[in-house]
């Protein structure tokens, strides 16, 4: 019997079948969560060198952490909230003072859209709170008193405020800068494909092995669907929407994104999608024009170099600047 | 050649077995049989593991956080959260998670629900919401 070959060469079948089943798999990225600036944060990393991406991705959370500490307004020894506290002008860090500096550049251009200053208007209507309410005309008129583009004068370091009591509030920029920090940190780890997301505010760090990140976007209307895919690398992505807080009541639905101009919320879109080259301008435009409404958003988007975008309006309509053309499937 | 000599030392029954199996084996190298773990539901509480289970077994469960027990339901291939101690309930707004990678969290009681391993085709690496 074993004189007949068959036995040899169905080893060798064998051994061919062990070796395919222990042939690995493609490397899946290495993916860490955490929760963390009110949100949950992921972070997508690719690489043959595990532990060298494991610390990489240690330093991009660490550094997270760190500009939570510096920019939460819960933190009562936070910049921002001693910021808020100060009666007069205040030496911030180089850091704050420059985002600070940044978001009133978007301030600006948005015809003050964008605010900073709204910290009290928020703390109004609580609508992140246990008992989010509507607050009366003149209760909002008070919270309104002193916001604006010009709501803080920036000298360097030195910020002064226009009225003592001007609460900031950095939530629409500080979550996609420190988004942009911790892609930082990864490129500095000598990362080349990462990608990092922190509640819809996403910056990509190159692309997916050869391949565009595909992004998905949160459909505003219809929980677990996405409305589009984006395929991009390179870029941040972030998204503003009137879903993802809120409260209804009398059958109307109240949400976080306010209208400076009224103290309500903003009441144009359902949702916003910022394609531009880091993340912090992306969440302070997606608020922007998420603010200003369809026609007057896509404009500034339109406008602005490097930045492109689509938004959902208020009645369900799909709009998109001209320059996503070949990035953006609509579901 | 030695290989020439072997095939020629075969019955036809054996030539008939081997070349099935070698159908077999490059079959196998185009299908994923076996390479692939199953989908699983994997929970962490506070930024630790608390609970793992396959995806294609329902079954309702609660996860405790610090602001009370979280009720899911694992079913149709898709896990969702059903009821939540928090104040939003943004995370039952969330809907199904059902595609490898896919994320479901409630962040005020510190839960976050993640579909590793194989599940069907994700058409998106990120979400942004």
């Amino acid at each position: 019997m074993l004189r007949r070959p068959l036995i040899p060469l169905l080893l060798v079948l064998l051994v061919a079948l062990l070796v395919w089943q222990r042939q690995p798999a493609a490397d899946p990225p290495l993916s860490r969560t955490a929760l963390m600036m009110g949100t949950l944060v992921e972070i997508k990393a690719y690489g043959a060198d595990r532990p060298r991406l494991e610390a990489a991705l240690d330093a991009a959370f660490a550094e997270m952490a760190r500009l939570e500490q510096l920019f939460s307004p819960q933190l009562a020894d936070s910049e921002v909230s001693r910021l808020s506290a100060a009666a007069g002008p205040l030496v911030v860090g180089a850091e704050t003072a420059a985002l600070l500096a940044m978001g009133q550049r978007i301030a600006r251009r948005s015809d003050g859209a964008f605010d900073m200053g709204l910290g009290k208007l928020k703390t109004l209507w609580d609508i992140e709170g246990e008992q989010p309410r509507i607050p009366s005309e003149a209760a909002r008129a008070r919270a309104l008193q002193g916001v604006g583009p010009e709501a803080l004068r920036i000298d360097g370091r030195r910020i002064g405020k226009s009225a003592p009591d001007l609460q900031i509030d950095l939530g629409g920029i500080a979550k996609g800068y420190a988004v942009d920090r911790a892609v930082e940190k990864l490129r500095q780890a000598g990362v080349v494909s990462a990608a990092v997301n922190a509640g819809g505010d996403i910056r990509l760090l190159g692309d997916r092995q050869g391949q565009p990140w595909r992004i998905g976007i949160q459909h505003p209307r219809r929980p677990g669907a996405v409305v589009a895919t984006l395929a991009l690398q390179n870029r941040a992505v972030v998204t503003s929407g009137d879903y993802e807080r809120y409260f209804e009541q009398d059958g109307v639905r109240y949400h976080h994104l306010f209208d400076p101009r009224t103290g309500q919320p903003a009441r144009g879109c359902q949702s916003v999608t910022v394609v531009a080259a880091d993340a912090a301008s992306a969440d302070a435009l997606a608020t922007a024009a998420f603010v200003l409404g369809p026609r007057r958003g896509l404009a500034l988007l339109e406008e602005l170099p490097e930045v492109e975008g689509f938004l959902i309006t208020a009645d369900g309509r799909r709009l998109a600047t001209g320059g996503l053309e070949g990035f953006l499937q609509w579901h | 050649m030695a290989l020439a000599a072997l095939w020629q030392r075969l019955t036809r029954f054996d030539r008939y077995l081997l070349l099935a199996l070698a159908l077999l084996v490059g079959v196998s190298f185009l299908l994923p049989f076996g390479r692939r773990p199953g989908a699983r539901v994997v929970i962490a509480a506070d930024n630790r593991t608390v609970f793992s289970a396959p995806l294609d077994e329902a079954r309702r469960f609660a996860i405790a956080g610090p602001l009370g027990p979280t009720r899911l339901e694992i079913a149709d291939g898709a896990v969702r959260v059903l009821d939540s101690p928090c104040p939003h309930k943004v995370c039952i707004g969330l809907g199904d998670a059902r595609r490898s990678g896919d994320l479901l969290a409630c962040v005020p009681n510190r839960i976050v629900v993640r579909v590793e391993g194989e599940a069907q085709g994700a058409d998106y690496d990120l979400l942004s919401r």
